[in-house]
C-alpha cells in the first residue's frame, strides 16, 4: 500500500512539475510540428478547394457551357484571371500562415523576457 | 482471428521479454503493417487509479489555468481603458516601464501558451487508428501512424513493436482495468479472455448486448463465475495471459481493418468471445449459437460504426459543391432538367441519403460497367432488392469522390419520368426530354439515373418512342445513363431493343437472409428512434427469415423491412413505448399479414395438435388413414422439421367419388392455414391437352401468368388441390415432378413461384373399381395400397411420379354405418344454422336411416346425400319457416317420416 502511494504521489508530481519542464521543449518540438503541420493541412484544403488541377485540366474548356468562340475566349481570360487571383490569395493565406507560425515561435520567449525585464527592472 | 504469433526474439519467455526491443515484454504479437503489434502496457491498481486522478487533475488544473488567464487580461483590461490612451498604449516604454498590470498581460500571453500546450498533451482521449479517414476503395493512402501524432510513438518500422494501447478509447482502457479488477476480486493471478469478456459485459456497451441478445445478466452470471475461477489461483501480481494480450491486440487489429476511429470495449468482446471456446459452450448452452452472438455484437459496434462513417462523410462532403456548378465551372443552369428531377448528389450532401448495406458487388459491377464505355447500366432486380439504394449509395460516394475519373466532379440527377410522360401528348413529352437531354449536354456534368426506365417504352408517335429517343441521344455520348428495372419490364420492354442493348445489365439480386439481417441492423436504429421500442436480435433473425419464406410480394431486404416496421409500431401501441419488440412480435405481424401459424408452437396449440385427429374426425368420417397421414404431414411442418426445400407434402388421395377426398383437403386448409377456402383447385379434366399448359403457368408476353402460378404467388401459402389427376396431359405431370421435388415452379414470363408453403394434394378414381372389388372381398388398406402401386397404377401414372408423394392415401368406399354418420353431420350442420336463428332442431333416427338409404350410392358414395338433404328437409324446412310457422325458440322436429312439425317452447 506504501509503496503504491508513494509511487502515486512520485508519478502526480512528476506529472505535473515534470509538465512545467517539457513544456519549453514540447513548444519547440512536437508542439511547432504540430502547428506547421496544421498550417499545411490548412493550406492543402484550401489547394482542394481552389481546385488547381481541375481548373488547369480544363483551362481551355469553355465556363458555363458556352461554346462559341467569343465564350471560349472570354472563358480563357476569366480562368486565367482567376487562377492567379486564387494563386494570389494562396500566396496571401501562406504568408499569414508563416506569420503564425512565426509569432508561435517568438511570442512566449519574448512576453517571458518582457515579463522578467518589467519586474526586475521596470521604471528604466 | 488474425494468426498472433510468440515474439521471435525473446521466444515469449516472461523473463527475457522484459527487456526485449521487438515485443517491450508484451511476449506475444500480430505482425501488421504498422509492425509487430502488441499490449505492452502494464495494468494494476496503481496504473488505473493514476489515470483517474490523473483525468481529475488535469481538469483542476485546466480550470485553475483559465480562471488566471482570464484574471489576468482583466486585470490588464481594467487598469489600461480609463488611464491610457491609445497613443500611450502604442509606445515602447509603456510596455517595458514595468507597470504591474503589463506584467500580468505577459503572464497571460505565457500562461495561454502553457494551457494549449497542456490541451494538447494532457486530454487527447485516445489516439485515431491508422485505417480511420482513409477511403474504402479509390485513392487508398495509407497514412504512417504517426501523423496523427498525439502521444509521441516513434515512427515504426516493420518488425519491431507497435504498442496498441494508445488507440484503446476510455471505455475501452476502463474495461481492461475492470477486467485486472475482476481477477484481483476473484482471487486469480491472471487475468484469462473469459474475465476480459466479463468486464466487456459491466461497460456500457456489454449492457447494450445483453439487450440485443435478450438475456438477462443474473441468467448468464453463475457460470461465467465458474469458468473466470479456472484462471490459476494465487496472490498478486496478476498479470494478462498470453491468451488475452492476443485478444487485446486482434482487437485493435480488428478496428483498424474495419476502419473505426477508437479500439471499443465491442471489439475485445468479440476477440474474447472467438479465443474463448468455453465462453462459445456457455452461450450455446443458454441457446445463443456462435453465430447467433457474433452477430449481436456486430450490430453493436456497427451502430456506433454508423456515427463514425457519417462523421467521415461529413468531413469529405465539405469540397462537393453546394449547387448545380461543378468544380470545373464548365456546367450551366438546367432549368427545365431541375423542374422534373431530383439532385441526388445534393441530397447526399445534406445527409438525407442512407447509406447502403452489402450489395458490394453489384457496386463494382456498376461502376465497372460505367467505366468500360458504355453509355449507361441498368440495374435489374425485383421490387425491394435495393437498386434505388445502390444508385443512392452512388451519389454518396460521388460525393465523397470516391469513384472512377469518369465521375468526377459530376451530379447524379434522378429525372421523374412520370412527370415527364405526364405531358398527355407524345409529341410535347419528346420535346420535353429532348430539350432535358440538351440541357444534360450542355451542362457536361450530369449523370442522369432513370428509376422505372421502362416508363419511357411505348410512349410516342409509333415506332419512335422516348426510349428510342433516348437511345438515339445516347448514342451521341454526352451524357451516362444508370437506368432501374425489374425483371419483367427488362424482359418484355428493354432487352430486345436499342434502348436495352445501349446498357450494361447489372443484376441485382434479393438479398439471402443473412445480408437482410445486415440491412435490418443498420435501419433498425432509425425505426427504434421513431417508435421509440427496442429490437432483439431474435426479432430481426424472424423477420428475415420469415419474410424470405412468407412474405413474397416484395422481395428481400424490403419485405422483411416492413416487418420489422409495423411490428415496431404494434409493439409501441401494444406494450407502450421503451418496449422490446421480440421475434413473437414480428412473428405475429407476419401470421396477421399471411394468416399462416407461424409463431412458435404454444403449449395450448402443442395440445390441439396432438388431438388433431379426433378434431378432424369432427368432419370427415371413416377414412383413418387418412387422417392420421395427414394430420402427421401437419405436425411435422408445424414442428418446422420439414426440408425447407419441398411442398410442405404431397399427397395422392385414391378412391371412388364421394367419399371426402375433397372434404379432406378442406379441413386441412382450415386446420393449417385457418381457412377452408386458402385451395386452388384445378379441375384436370381441363388440362387434358398440351396447349393447356399455357392456361396453368402462363405463356411468355402474356403478364397475367397462369392460373395456377398466379394463384400461388399471390397466396403462397395454399393447398394446391388437383382434381382427377390422372385425366392431365402426361406434360403437365412433368411440371409437377419438379414442384414435387424442388418446390417451385417457373411461369411462362420467367418468374420462379415459391411452392414450399403449399400443401400438393391430387386426387385421383384410378384404380376405383379394384379399390372396391378388393374392398368387398375384406382385403386390408395395406395390401389394396400395395398392390394398386405395383399393379394397377403403372398404366396409369410413371413410377418417379409416384415416388414423390409424400403419402398415397387410399379412401375407402363408405359404408352404410358411415353413411348414416355422414347424413348425421349434415342434419348436425343444419341445426346448427337454425340455432343462429333462434331454433332448436332435432331429427328422428328413423328418417335419418331412411335419408341415408336413398343418399348412398355405392358409385358416387355420399355425393348423392347433399341433393336428398336438399330436397327433402332444407326445402320443406324453408317452407315452413316462410309460413311463420315457427316462433324462436320452438324445436323444429324431423319426424320418422320427414314430416317437419313444430314443437311450441313454453311460455317464459
Amino acid at each position: 500500500m506504501l509503496q503504491s502511494t508513494t509511487s502515486l504521489t512520485k508519478l502526480l508530481f512528476v506529472d505535473l512539475i515534470g509538465s512545467v519542464a517539457w513544456f519549453p521543449i514540447w513548444w519547440y518540438t512536437k508542439g511547432l510540428k504540430k502547428m506547421i503541420q496544421w498550417c499545411i493541412e490548412g493550406l492543402n484544403y484550401r489547394v482542394k478547394q481552389y481546385a488547381f488541377a481541375i481548373w488547369l485540366k480544363n483551362f481551355f474548356v469553355p465556363m458555363y457551357g458556352q461554346y462559341d468562340w467569343q465564350g471560349r475566349l472570354v472563358s480563357i481570360f476569366m480562368r486565367a484571371v482567376v487562377i492567379i487571383g486564387r494563386v494570389i490569395a494562396l500566396v496571401v493565406e501562406a504568408i499569414v500562415y508563416v506569420v503564425l507560425v512565426m509569432l508561435w515561435a517568438l511570442v512566449p520567449p519574448f512576453a517571458f523576457i518582457l515579463a522578467l525585464q518589467n519586474i526586475f527592472l521596470g521604471r528604466v | 482471428m488474425m494468426q498472433a504469433v510468440v515474439c521471435s526474439k525473446c521466444n515469449g519467455d516472461p523473463r527475457g521479454s522484459r527487456s526485449c526491443n521487438q515485443c517491450k515484454g508484451a511476449g506475444i504479437g500480430i505482425q501488421s503493417e504498422e509492425g509487430f503489434l502488441v499490449w505492452a502496457t502494464e495494468i494494476n491498481e496503481v496504473s488505473s487509479a493514476l489515470r483517474k486522478l490523473r483525468i481529475k487533475v488535469n481538469a483542476i488544473v485546466h480550470l485553475a489555468l483559465m480562471t488566471v488567464i482570464v484574471l489576468c487580461l482583466i486585470a490588464f483590461f481594467a487598469s489600461v481603458i480609463p488611464n491610457y490612451t491609445i497613443e500611450d498604449v502604442q509606445t515602447w516604454l509603456f510596455w517595458t516601464s514595468g507597470h504591474w498590470f503589463v506584467t500580468v498581460f505577459y503572464v497571460a500571453i505565457v500562461l495561454t501558451a502553457y494551457f494549449v500546450f497542456r490541451m494538447n498533451e494532457f486530454t487527447a482521449q485516445a489516439k485515431d487508428l491508422p485505417g480511420w479517414m482513409e477511403h474504402t476503395t479509390y485513392h487508398v493512402q495509407r497514412t504512417t501512424p504517426d501523423q496523427g501524432g498525439e502521444r509521441g510513438t516513434k515512427y515504426v518500422v516493420r518488425g519491431t513493436s507497435f504498442e496498441v494501447s494508445p488507440f484503446f478509447s476510455p471505455q475501452a482502457i476502463e474495461v481492461v482495468e475492470a477486467a485486472y479488477k475482476l481477477a484481483k476480486d476473484l482471487g486469480r493471478v491472471e487475468v484469462t479472455p473469459e474475465i476480459l469478456f466479463a468486464a466487456v459485459l459491466s461497460s456500457h456497451d456489454g449492457a447494450l448486448f445483453m439487450v440485443r441478445i435478450g438475456v438477462s445478466f443474473e441468467k448468464i452470471k453463475e457460470p461465467l463465475v465458474r469458468l473466470m475461477m479456472r484462471a490459476s489461483a494465487g496472490v498478486p501480481p496478476i498479470a494478462f495471459s498470453r491468451e488475452s494480450k492476443r485478444v487485446l491486440v486482434a482487437a485493435y487489429a480488428l478496428a483498424d481493418e474495419t476502419h473505426r476511429k477508437h479500439v471499443t470495449p465491442m471489439e475485445i468482446f468479440l476477440q474474447a468471445f472467438q479465443e474463448s471456446e468455453k465462453l462459445q459452450e456457455l452461450l450455446d448452452d443458454l441457446g445463443f449459437p456462435f453465430s447467433h452472438v457474433s452477430h449481436v455484437a456486430q450490430w453493436v459496434l456497427l451502430q456506433s460504426k454508423l456515427r463514425e462513417d457519417q462523421e467521415r462523410f461529413v468531413s469529405l462532403a465539405r469540397l462537393k459543391p453546394k449547387s448545380v456548378m461543378n468544380r470545373a465551372m464548365t456546367a450551366r443552369q438546367t432549368s427545365l432538367l431541375d423542374r422534373f428531377s431530383e439532385d441526388l448528389t445534393l441530397l447526399a450532401r445534406q445527409g438525407y441519403l442512407a447509406p447502403m448495406v452489402g450489395n458490394q458487388n453489384v457496386m463494382e459491377e456498376l461502376l465497372r460497367g460505367l467505366e468500360s464505355g458504355q453509355q449507361g447500366v441498368v440495374l435489374v432486380g425485383e421490387t425491394g432488392t435495393g437498386k434505388a439504394a445502390v444508385v443512392e449509395q452512388l451519389a454518396r460516394r460521388m460525393v465523397e469522390e470516391d469513384v472512377p475519373e469518369i465521375l468526377f466532379d459530376k451530379r447524379l440527377v434522378s429525372v421523374n419520368l412520370a412527370q415527364v410522360v405526364a405531358a398527355g401528348e407524345p409529341g410535347l413529352a419528346a420535346e420535353r426530354l429532348l430539350s432535358m437531354l440538351h440541357e444534360v449536354a450542355m451542362s457536361g456534368n450530369i449523370v442522369l439515373a432513370l428509376y422505372g426506365v421502362e416508363a419511357l417504352v411505348g410512349f410516342g408517335s409509333g415506332p419512335m418512342d422516348l426510349a428510342e429517343t433516348l437511345a438515339s441521344e445516347m448514342d451521341k455520348g454526352y451524357c451516362l445513363v444508370i437506368a432501374t428495372a425489374t425483371p419483367q419490364a427488362w424482359t418484355q420492354y428493354l432487352e430486345r431493343r436499342s434502348l436495352g442493348k445501349k446498357l450494361v445489365k447489372v443484376v441485382v439480386p434479393p438479398a439471402d437472409t443473412d445480408q437482410t439481417i445486415s440491412v435490418l441492423m443498420v435501419k433498425s436504429g432509425g425505426i427504434e428512434y421513431q417508435n421509440k421500442v427496442f429490437f432483439s436480435y431474435a426479432a430481426l433473425e424472424k423477420a428475415a427469415s420469415l419474410a424470405s419464406r412468407y412474405l413474397h410480394d416484395v422481395a428481400a431486404p424490403q419485405n422483411a423491412l416492413n416487418v420489422i416496421r409495423e411490428a415496431a409500431v404494434a409493439v409501441r401501441k401494444t406494450k407502450g413505448e421503451q418496449a422490446f419488440v421480440s421475434a413473437e412480435d414480428v412473428a405475429k405481424i407476419v401470421h396477421d399479414k399471411t394468416n399462416i401459424p407461424v409463431e412458435m408452437v404454444t403449449h395450448e396449440e402443442s395440445k390441439q395438435l396432438m388431438n388433431l385427429e379426433a378434431r378432424m374426425h369432427g368432419r370427415i368420417i371413416g377414412q383413418d388413414e387418412a387422417v392420421v397421414s395427414v394430420a402427421r404431414a401437419i405436425r411435422r411442418a408445424r414442428a418446422e422439421l420439414r426440408e425447407g426445400k419441398r411442398p410442405i407434402a404431397n399427397f395422392l388421395f385414391l378412391g371412388p367419388t364421394g367419399v371426402g377426398k375433397t372434404e379432406c383437403a378442406k379441413t386441412l386448409a382450415q386446420e393449417y392455414f385457418g381457412d377452408e377456402t386458402a385451395m386452388v383447385r384445378l379441375d384436370m379434366s381441363e388440362y387434358q391437352d398440351q396447349a393447356s399448359i399455357a392456361k396453368m403457368i402462363g405463356a411468355a408476353g402474356d403478364e397475367r401468368g397462369g392460373l395456377l402460378t398466379e394463384a400461388v404467388r399471390k397466396k403462397p401459402f395454399t393447398i394446391v388441390l388437383l382434381d382427377e389427376i390422372e385425366k392431365a396431359h402426361s406434360e403437365i405431370l412433368n411440371l409437377f415432378l419438379q414442384v414435387m421435388d424442388d418446390g417451385r415452379l417457373t411461369d411462362g414470363v420467367g418468374r420462379t413461384i415459391d411452392f414450399t408453403n403449399t400443401i400438393v394434394i391430387m386426387t385421383s378414381n384410378a384404380g376405383t373399381a379394384f379399390i372396391q372389388s378388393a374392398m368387398s372381398e375384406g382385403q386390408s388398406i395395406e395390401r389394396i395400397k400395395t398392390a394398386l402401386l405395383e399393379r394397377e397404377l403403372k398404366s396409369v401414372f410413371r413410377p418417379e411420379f409416384l415416388n414423390r408423394f409424400d403419402g398415397v392415401v387410399v379412401f375407402k368406399p363408405l359404408t352404410r354405418d358411415e353413411v348414416v354418420q355422414i347424413a348425421w353431420l349434415m342434419l348436425n350442420q343444419i341445426g346448427k344454422r337454425l340455432e343462429l336463428k333462434g331454433f332448436k332442431f332435432r331429427a328422428e333416427d328413423k328418417i335419418v336411416e331412411d335419408l341415408a338409404d336413398a343418399g348412398f350410392d355405392p358409385q358416387f358414395g355420399a355425393r348423392p346425400m347433399r341433393r336428398v338433404i336438399q330436397d327433402r328437409v332444407e326445402t320443406p324446412l324453408a317452407d315452413l319457416l316462410l309460413q311463420n310457422q315457427a316462433s324462436r325458440r320452438d324445436t323444429i322436429v324431423l319426424g320418422d317420416h320427414g314430416e317437419l312439425r313444430v314443437e311450441k317452447a313454453g311460455e317464459i
